[in-house]
């Protein structure tokens, strides 16, 4: 059984916002990325499913070569081969990201496709269902749990949302976005980092996809956001608290 | 401009969200001159509709079918996208959530139209409305443009005020020619059951972390938000640990909220914390670490240990 699992090389989110906006500008290079982290729990998973018959993992990213150590991490955790597309220095937004790995999953014919549920640093979380209305397939986001029915054509989920825990019943093949609790990724291994440096890897640019060059949305701009105003009154003990409160006629 | 608000319903109610994206449809209304829509979508929708349709919408369409007695992105999807088809809207809105973070892109894909997720602004930008969104982690604000005819939008429901009242639309039913499909099956829906607020839209929320050090802790922490009449809340910490399901996660990966008192304790004030009570209008922060970032962004400070303050706060409020 083949799967495809998504990986987005993003900037450190421990990056100090102001480097960010400038990198995301092209003022300054001077960023770590890092694997998007809810990408390596797709990963994690589809490493899991080895016992249930995956065999062959294929790591997809929309990524330049100056990004290449991210997805080897990637790799090296345990996936077989990788399918990378080169932007050409194109900034892709959702709709061409989910384009570019949907003329990848029509090559491949996945069982299905892993995904994270958001990038951390555009926090869009986009490119899955995107991915799935373009296809036409299910989709299952925000999973946490997942298990196989008995021949392997449809797979049981639970999904994070605001009201609770949504258990779907979902026919493969889907698009499959994957939340914090699914599984804790694993760390990939110095032998494993060597030998994913042999990984089968095979290189598309976008501009040989045949998609619509003209971008959906394009950024304008950045900001900081506001800081709360004002000063933090410091009280010294919870009845002054109550007392500030009851002032401040926040509680009765 | 041709609005369409997307107004959702969540365990047999309006969801108050739906009030943000109404004024938002408004807002654009107005600037762009254009008129805005509803659309109300489930099954056995009784007095909803009516209660909807009071802000001034042209048009009030219902979508009543057994397909949608639970939500599922596929045949919402479908029926959104007809009803746009058909009606030639431009402008799709609907309330930041995980339902709209699920069907939302997922009509982007099937009108391949570009979408912009939990909008708190709008901006003139060469005489064109952009929208501005958080990202990063909520610590940087970026202005988006979208260049497709159909534009996308899920609203943030704690950046925009209340909507302006209005009349009544002509009430539309509309057949959206979706059945049950064998593709994607509603199971159940696991929910912590509860008798306190809310979370989403209460007033008053007590939000526990890493300090509390036990589940055990919940107890009193659940105490003090009944005294107050408040709803718990919690860091991913607290949730990552099993002490609390997900659905009471605050945050960048889980709920935004934006009540008029929120009580953080043993909270450290992570940036991804943070990032989901911007919105708070007052921050009670209660920590032993006086150095915690918490208190950066807290408008009253407290720095005494949880377990001497809690039971005092709960004898004396």
């Amino acid at each position: 059984m083949k799967i495809l699992v998504t990986v987005k090389p993003v900037a450190d989110p421990n990056t100090p916002p102001a480097a960010w906006i400038e990198s995301e500008q092209g003022k300054s290079g001077s960023v770590n990325y890092v694997a998007n982290y809810f990408d390596l729990i797709a990963v994690e998973q589809a490493i899991q499913f080895k016992d249930m018959g995956v065999d062959d993992i294929c790591i997809v990213s929309v990524t330049d070569e100056s990004k290449m150590a991210q997805v080897r991490s990637a790799i090296a955790m345990g996936a077989n081969r990788a399918t990378l597309i080169d932007p050409e220095d194109r900034k892709l937004g959702a709709y061409q990201l989910a384009a570019a790995i949907a003329h990848v999953v029509k090559k491949e014919q996945p069982a299905f496709v892993l995904m994270g549920k958001q990038a951390t640093d555009d926090d869009a979380s986009q490119v899955g269902p995107i991915l799935a209305g373009i296809l036409g397939w299910p989709q299952a986001t925000f999973v946490s749990q997942i298990e196989f029915n008995d021949d392997k054509s449809r797979v049981k989920v639970g999904r994070e949302t605001d009201e609770g825990v949504e258990v779907l019943d979902v026919k493969l093949p889907a698009v499959i976005t994957c939340d914090l609790r699914l599984n804790e990724p694993r760390y990939a291994t110095l032998p494993n980092l060597i030998k994913s440096k042999k990984a089968p890897m095979e290189r598309l640019k976008f501009s040989e996809l045949g998609i619509d060059e003209n971008p959906r949305v394009t950024v304008e701009g950045y900001s900081l956001p506001k800081g709360r105003s004002g000063e933090t009154k410091m009280v010294a003990d919870a009845s002054e608290l109550v007392a500030t409160l009851k002032e401040m006629k926040l509680v009765d | 401009m041709k609005i369409l608000v997307v107004a959702e319903m969540q365990l047999g109610k309006l969801k108050p969200s739906n009030r943000a994206t109404i004024r938002m449809a408004q807002d654009l209304a107005a600037q762009n001159g254009g008129t805005f829509s509803m659309m109300l979508v489930g099954h056995q929708i009784g007095d909803a509709a009516s209660e909807l349709n009071n802000f001034g919408a042209e048009t009030l369409y219902v979508i009543d079918a057994p397909a949608f007695e639970h939500y599922l992105a596929d045949t919402l999807t479908d029926a959104i996208s007809k009803l746009v088809k058909e009606y030639g809207f431009d402008r799709v809105l609907g309330g930041e959530a995980t339902t709209a973070r699920d069907f939302f892109p997922r009509l982007a894909g099937a009108l391949d139209a570009g979408m912009c997720r939990g909008v708190c602004g709008l901006t003139q930008v060469d005489g064109s409305t952009c929208y501005q969104r958080p990202v990063f982690s909520g610590m940087a604000l970026r202005t988006e443009r979208i260049h497709t005819p159909i534009h996308l939008i899920t609203v943030d429901p704690t950046a925009m005020g209340e909507p302006d009242a209005g009349g009544a639309g002509e009430v539309v039913p509309f057949d959206a020619g979706v059945s049950a499909n064998e593709g994607v099956q509603f199971v159940e829906l696991q929910r912590a059951a509860s008798e306190r607020p809310d979370l989403s839209v209460a007033d008053r929320v007590v939000g526990a972390g890493r300090g509390i050090k036990s589940a055990d802790y919940l107890d009193t922490i659940g105490k003090l938000a009944d005294k107050l009449g408040a709803a718990v809340g919690a860091t991913r910490a607290v949730v990552d640990a099993g002490w609390l399901p997900n659905e009471f996660q605050v945050g960048q990966t889980g709920k935004a909220i934006a009540p008029k008192l929120y009580i953080a304790i043993g909270i450290s004030g992570a940036v991804q914390h943070a990032a989901g009570i911007r919105g708070a209008k007052t921050i009670v922060a209660i920590n032993k670490d006086a150095e915690a970032p918490i208190f950066k962004i807290a408008d009253i400070g407290l720095v005494a240990d949880l377990f001497d303050v809690v039971p005092q706060l709960i004898e004396n409020l």
